[in-house]
């Protein structure tokens, strides 16, 4: 296979930002944006899955070996990034429309985003993981600066921005460290000579734990969570659902492959040393905190920023079971991740549904009786909550289920971390079900700023979109799971 | 090493030494009758004042990244050209395509004004 | 090694760390920038004693002649901050960071050498491969580059994009609302509802 036809997905999405930043330029409608970017996107998450289920190289050509994957993993992200960018950005064309927010350069560092964020989740090789981190996360510190007259937004932004580049600096020393160590950048070769014993092994655990410490700040795991209400709260609720899910997604994709490849040996993916006992004690912390930090939230955003930390924590417990049962383990990460972009997907965009221009939905006093009055905008709020608590029917019952599923069947001495992780979500319950008891059973106190539901084609297309994958997921979790098993064997 | 390195070595040294031998024949042969206002530092004629409250403007910090940015894509260059022969027609059609989206993003700069100075 | 080469390491040192302790000690934010300035060529010079020589243009190139500026720029952006008071005996923090300075230095040296004779064994550069002799040098870094890493290589311009972009985004933003009025009152109305 030719390595243009091997990364097409990515040529796809980097010329495609090209041209809309050329469009953004020279044209002045701005708002065909919207279709031009979530058009090219899909078309590069369906030549993904078109190069996937046409039968991948048995091998990546050789001019991209070390550096990025042409496996079923990577087409999977790709699949799920490209496909959660692309509702992303027909949900700004309603938002920047109706926010008369609507600049062209909003489009171009969401598809750059994706795009560095493609490359960090197919990056086999520090050097290409270190460079899509860095395109992914500049751009998403702009995004989050987007709204620039707002003193929220820049607060949000630079604590990001300041953490987010010590983290990236502490995950660049580990990976200095890991060459120092092993004398290999590509994950493959760094796994093998950590097997083969060849390793400076004091050094090389030392430089997992600085990279496990970087990857936790993208995932926003907890004692790296401290950006994340206040750039969630600060960026508009367009950019706050690309970073809840494609960031998160690309970051717990490298999270996987550098573990897994790199730290696979048995010393350093042991229960009693390596990664398996500090990521479960990360993961534990962030479920409780999560989810008991979002319980006193009263600003919608901020209580969606602390359930994406509690649900970063529940992935997590599946990342540590893969120390184990390697593909079930993967698989339902796999599964998990693409749950969530669906279900916080819909949960950001009925946000956006329940709001005019000054008449946003921004607490929950704002979202009291919206549900009576505007019952069409409440529904796909109500699947979104309904998906993220974990309930039956939906994409999030089984993405909680086969990752504790996971963690039962690794080991027995994972069954505290699943019984933790039942009562967390019993917390979560609490939270979710609130915005929906403010919907329909409180009535608005007298005065008091009320959301009015806008109307914009674009949110209604991603919002039934979204809503669609949810059920169905929720309805024939097999083929999905299928799916993600397939992706998990092709990770090493 | 030393041989590669000697020329710049002796540039610098040659370049130190006239400077001071310039500040200090100025010294020496220089007239001395100072006033305040002489020996206030020199800024395009207007008095130093409190730069506190001066604000700049942003153009500057655009100018700065965008400065930056091609500063960079200078250095790959300036490693591309030392082995220009050697890599060939390859190595060519990297540079092309790097340029190329550089290129793209030079134009998007300016079409954005970030080179316009406004205030 | 030759007595030149030991005498210009000793030279370069020096003045390396030198200047490296005028730039945390020094209390005028614009010299302490200019004696980092004197650090990093003082470094390049190190990285020419290391046979680094692409390492020591790109700390000129760069850190010289980009990452300075910018400080200088940004310094004089926010401009003279007044001088806290100083304390008669040195505050916790100044003790503290002594401490932490002392602490990564001898971390450092014992590292250094406890584990020189190990960290040789590590050298994977076989002397055969033409670009190993050379190790460090413009040519040997360029095809390394440019032979090898391809895909880094092209994935940088996009960063580099993605830079550009940005910093357009943030900077050309608050022109943007300047320009139409009607965008104001619109930020404003966001603000106020909360």
């Amino acid at each position: 296979m030719s390595p243009w036809l091997a990364l097409s997905p990515l040529l796809v999405v980097g010329i495609g930002s090209l041209t809309v930043m050329m469009v953004d330029a020279f044209s002045n409608k701005k708002d065909d944006l919207s279709i031009l970017s979530s058009a090219i996107l899909i078309a590069a998450a369906a030549i993904a899955g078109s190069l996937w289920f046409g039968g991948l190289p048995p091998q990546t050509p050789e001019i991209l070996a070390p550096y990025l994957a042409v496996d079923a993993m990577s087409q999977f992200f790709n699949i799920t990034i490209c496909g959660g960018a692309a509702l992303c950005a027909m949900l700004a064309g309603g938002y920047l429309r109706e926010h008369d927010l609507e600049r062209g350069d909003f489009y171009s560092m969401l598809m750059l985003c994706a795009f560095g964020a493609m490359v960090l989740s197919s990056a086999t090789d520090l050097v290409s993981v270190f460079i899509g981190l860095e395109t992914m996360s500049l751009g998403v510190y702009c995004l989050v600066a987007f709204r620039r007259g707002s003193a929220r937004a820049i607060e949000g932004a630079i604590k990001y921005f300041l953490l987010g580049s010590f983290a990236a600096a502490i995950l660049l020393f580990g990976s200095a460290l890991l060459y120092g160590a092993t004398g290999h950048t590509d994950l493959l070769g760094i796994g093998q000579t950590i097997r083969n014993g060849n390793a400076e092994l004091g050094l090389a655990l030392v430089a997992m734990s600085m990279l496990v410490v970087g990857l936790a700040f993208k995932v926003s795991a907890v004692p790296f969570h401290m950006w994340t209400p206040d750039a969630y709260e600060g960026a508009i609720t367009p950019a706050t659902a690309f970073m809840s899910v494609v960031v998160k997604a690309a970051a717990f994709a490298v999270m996987l492959r550098v573990l897994i490849t790199c730290f696979g040996d048995p010393l350093s993916a042991g229960a009693a040393s390596g990664w398996p006992p500090i990521i479960a004690v990360v993961a534990v912390v962030t479920m409780i905190y999560g989810n008991i930090a979002a319980i006193y939230q009263s600003n919608i955003k901020r209580m969606l920023a602390y359930s994406s930390i509690a649900h970063a924590g529940y992935i997590l417990i599946g990342v540590v079971a893969a120390f184990r049962v390697q593909n079930t383990a993967v698989s339902a990460v796999l599964y998990y991740l693409m749950a969530y972009t669906v279900s916080n997907v819909l949960a950001f965009g009925s946000l956006i549904v329940m709001g005019t221009r000054g008449k946003e939905a921004v607490t929950f006093d704002d979202l009291a009786g919206a549900g009576k009055r505007h019952p069409m905008a409440a529904l796909p709020f109500i699947i979104g909550m309904l998906s993220l608590m974990g309930f039956p029917p939906t994409a999030g019952f089984f993405g909680k289920y086969y990752v504790f599923n996971a963690a039962l069947q690794a080991d027995s001495g994972m069954h505290w971390l699943v019984i933790i992780a039942v009562i967390a979500s019993a917390i979560g319950a609490f939270y979710y079900l609130r915005v929906i008891v403010y919907l329909f059973m409180k009535d608005p106190e007298t005065g008091a700023p009320q959301a009015v539901a806008m109307k914009s084609g674009y949110v209604v297309t991603a919002l039934v979109l979204s809503a669609y994958f949810v059920l169905e997921m929720g309805i024939t979790p097999s083929n999905y799971l299928k799916m993600a098993l397939a992706a998990a064997a092709g990770l090493v | 090493m030393v041989a590669t390195y000697l020329p710049l070595l002796i540039m610098i040294l040659v370049a130190v030494a006239l400077a001071l031998t310039l500040f200090l024949l100025a010294v020496v042969l220089g007239n001395k009758n100072m006033t305040p206002e002489k020996a206030m530092p020199y800024e395009s004629g207007q008095s130093t004042g409190d730069a506190r409250h001066i604000r700049l403007s942003l153009t500057f910090f655009l100018t700065a990244i965008v400065f930056t940015v091609f500063d960079i894509e200078a250095v790959f260059l300036f490693a591309w050209a030392a082995m220009f022969r050697e890599l060939g027609w390859f190595g060519l059609m990297e540079m092309v395509a790097f340029m190329l989206i550089l290129g793209v993003t030079l134009v998007y700069a300016f079409r954005k004004g970030a080179f316009e100075w406004e205030k | 090694m030759s007595i030149a080469a030991i005498s210009f390491f000793f030279v370069c040192g020096a003045v390396a760390i030198a200047s490296a302790l005028i730039t945390v000690t020094q209390n005028n934010p614009i010299r302490a920038a200019f004696s980092l300035l004197a650090h990093i060529i003082a470094l390049a010079g190190l990285f020419i004693g290391l046979q680094g020589h692409f390492l020591a243009v790109i700390q000129l190139i760069i850190y010289a002649g980009v990452v300075v500026v910018l400080f200088i720029f940004t310094i004089m952006y926010i401009g003279p901050v007044p001088k806290p008071e100083s304390a008669g005996r040195p505050s916790f923090a100044k003790l503290f960071s002594i401490a932490g300075m002392v602490v990564v230095t001898g971390a450092v040296t014992y590292a250094a050498l406890g584990y020189s004779p190990a960290l040789k064994g590590l050298n994977t550069c076989p002397e055969a491969v033409a670009e190993c002799g050379q190790f460090g040098g413009v040519e040997a870094f360029s095809a390394a580059l440019f032979r090898g890493g391809v895909v880094p290589f092209e994935l940088i311009s996009i960063l580099l994009t993605v830079a550009v972009v940005g910093a357009i985004m943030v900077a050309r933003g608050r022109l943007i609302y300047r320009e139409k009025p009607r965008r104001k009152k619109q930020e404003l109305s966001i603000e106020n509802n909360r």
